[in-house]
């Protein structure tokens, strides 16, 4: 069986620690990561490169524009300097774990994905390709090719929080990510993700909290009510080896709080 | 019977010509090939970053990557900082600001504050700081590593950049200790 290899920062450490069976071929993706790594903004939607490295990333519109503030928070927390040179954002998507803090983030963008393959071209959205961790609808002779993000409206700006005891090179025990429309102080659209929400162990969407939020006028109390009783009644955390389901659970609640906040300055102009 | 896959390296200025297994990385071929001790292996999964080295100018864990995949690529370790009987800027500031102590993870360090110099050379505290992290020392040597960075900078912003080894030899122990 033959895997691509983009950056290799997953596949390489997958195989070193015998989590996937040992590959016959890889498929060095480096001889076409020119072709395969931009940003480019069209119109209404932005097309990115599966093979754009994280640096690539920051060099471009996306850390200029308030919409997509939570590119900027997520990169400084991702992996160290030198791996965000070859990491690629094709490769953190594919790697389909609670843990990767582009798929936490661009959960929110409902971005669509190109895979390409002898066949021709398809399209999925995030839901679709990622199926659970580390199971992904892509098929063993399909490449991921471009991810498609849609322009939010001007109003709006993202922010992105991963929770943890140090600031980089960790996993985050609660990564969540908020994307926020503000019409004056009327939540005119939200999205909420967070790393794992229910049964899956990938990121997904809050969308019940979402549903709550939306169209209701900002405030203390409105976020209060949103984060204490109606995230709780959709989330369900798990315990493992780092932390507790409890203490997920209280903390995934305070990031919702802080990201939606933080959004909302940023849509201000605020930082 | 393994296979082997040619590639073209220039590693420290000097072009190499290998026939290497595709599933050798490059911290092997660096250390045990060609016999760059400089290049460390630590946890040997993208973490400590003691294998850090320059290719084509960006810095990259060599334990993460298959020497194979670098066909044409430009290659830097510490030894290719200046040339015999010299020394790079960097490694003087090292020197004079006592970062070293055990030195397991010093050439990371040099070869990480060479590609933040390289794009600028006035970083700002807390870019430094984003770009040290990427390795880990556990000495603790991070503050002298810090002051090095910009004492570094400061000879590089003047201008100086190789120094005489046998010159800064004879001048290292007459420095006070900085604390």
């Amino acid at each position: 069986m033959a895997k691509p290899l983009a950056g290799g920062t997953e596949l390489l450490l997958l195989i070193r620690d015998k989590k996937i069976p040992t590959p016959k071929y890889l498929l060095d993706l480096n001889t076409i990561r020119k072709e395969l790594s931009y940003v480019k903004l069209e119109e209404d939607k932005i097309r990115i490169g599966a093979a754009t490295t994280l640096y690539e990333l920051s060099q471009s519109i996306l850390h200029k524009d308030k919409r997509y503030a939570g590119f900027v928070d997520v990169f400084y927390g991702f992996a160290t300097m030198a791996m965000r040179f070859y990491a690629t954002i094709g490769g953190n998507i594919l790697s389909a774990t609670q843990y990767n803090d582009y798929l936490t983030l661009l959960t929110v963008y409902e971005p669509e994905l190109v895979l390409v393959s002898k066949q021709g071209e398809r399209r999925l959205t995030l839901e679709q390709l990622v199926l659970d961790k580390r199971k992904l609808a892509i098929k063993p002779d399909e490449l991921l090719k471009e991810i498609i993000i849609p322009v939010p409206p001007e109003n709006s700006s993202s922010s992105f929080i991963k929770f943890d005891r140090r600031r980089i090179l960790i996993a985050g025990v609660v990564t969540g990510a908020v994307l926020l429309t503000l019409n004056d102080n009327v939540i005119e659209d939200i999205k909420i993700s967070f790393d794992m929400v229910r049964e899956k162990r990938v990121p997904g969407r809050a969308k019940k909290t979402e549903e709550f939020l939306r169209g209701k006028e900002l405030s203390e109390e409105v976020v209060e009510e949103a984060a204490e009783e109606i995230l709780p009644s959709e989330m369900e955390r798990v315990s493992d080896w780092w932390t507790t389901a409890e203490y997920r659970l209280d903390m995934s609640k305070v990031v919702l709080k802080r990201n939606i906040f933080r959004a909302a300055r940023r849509i201000r102009g605020g930082k | 019977m393994v296979e082997t896959i040619r590639v073209n390296l220039k590693v420290n200025g000097k072009q190499y010509v290998l026939d290497v297994p595709p599933d050798e990385r490059l911290v092997d071929t660096l250390r045990y090939r060609l016999g760059f001790t400089s290049v460390k292996e630590g946890c040997g999964r993208g973490e400590c970053g003691s294998c850090i080295v320059l290719v084509n100018g960006l810095p990259r864990h060599s334990c993460l990557t298959l020497t194979a995949t670098l066909d044409g690529a430009e290659i830097l370790t510490v030894e290719g900082l200046a040339p015999e009987g010299k020394l790079h800027a960097i490694q003087v500031a090292f020197l004079e600001t006592r970062g070293v102590q055990c030195g397991f993870c010093t050439p990371a360090f040099m070869i990480l504050t060479k590609a933040l110099l390289d794009k600028t050379l006035d970083p700002s505290d807390e870019e430094i700081k984003h770009w040290l992290a990427s390795a880990i020392c556990r000495c603790g040597s991070y503050h002298y590593y810090f002051k090095a960075v910009r004492k570094a900078a400061e000879y590089l912003k003047k201008g100086k950049i190789l120094f005489d080894e046998k010159e800064v030899r004879k001048n290292i122990y007459k420095l006070p200790l900085l604390r």
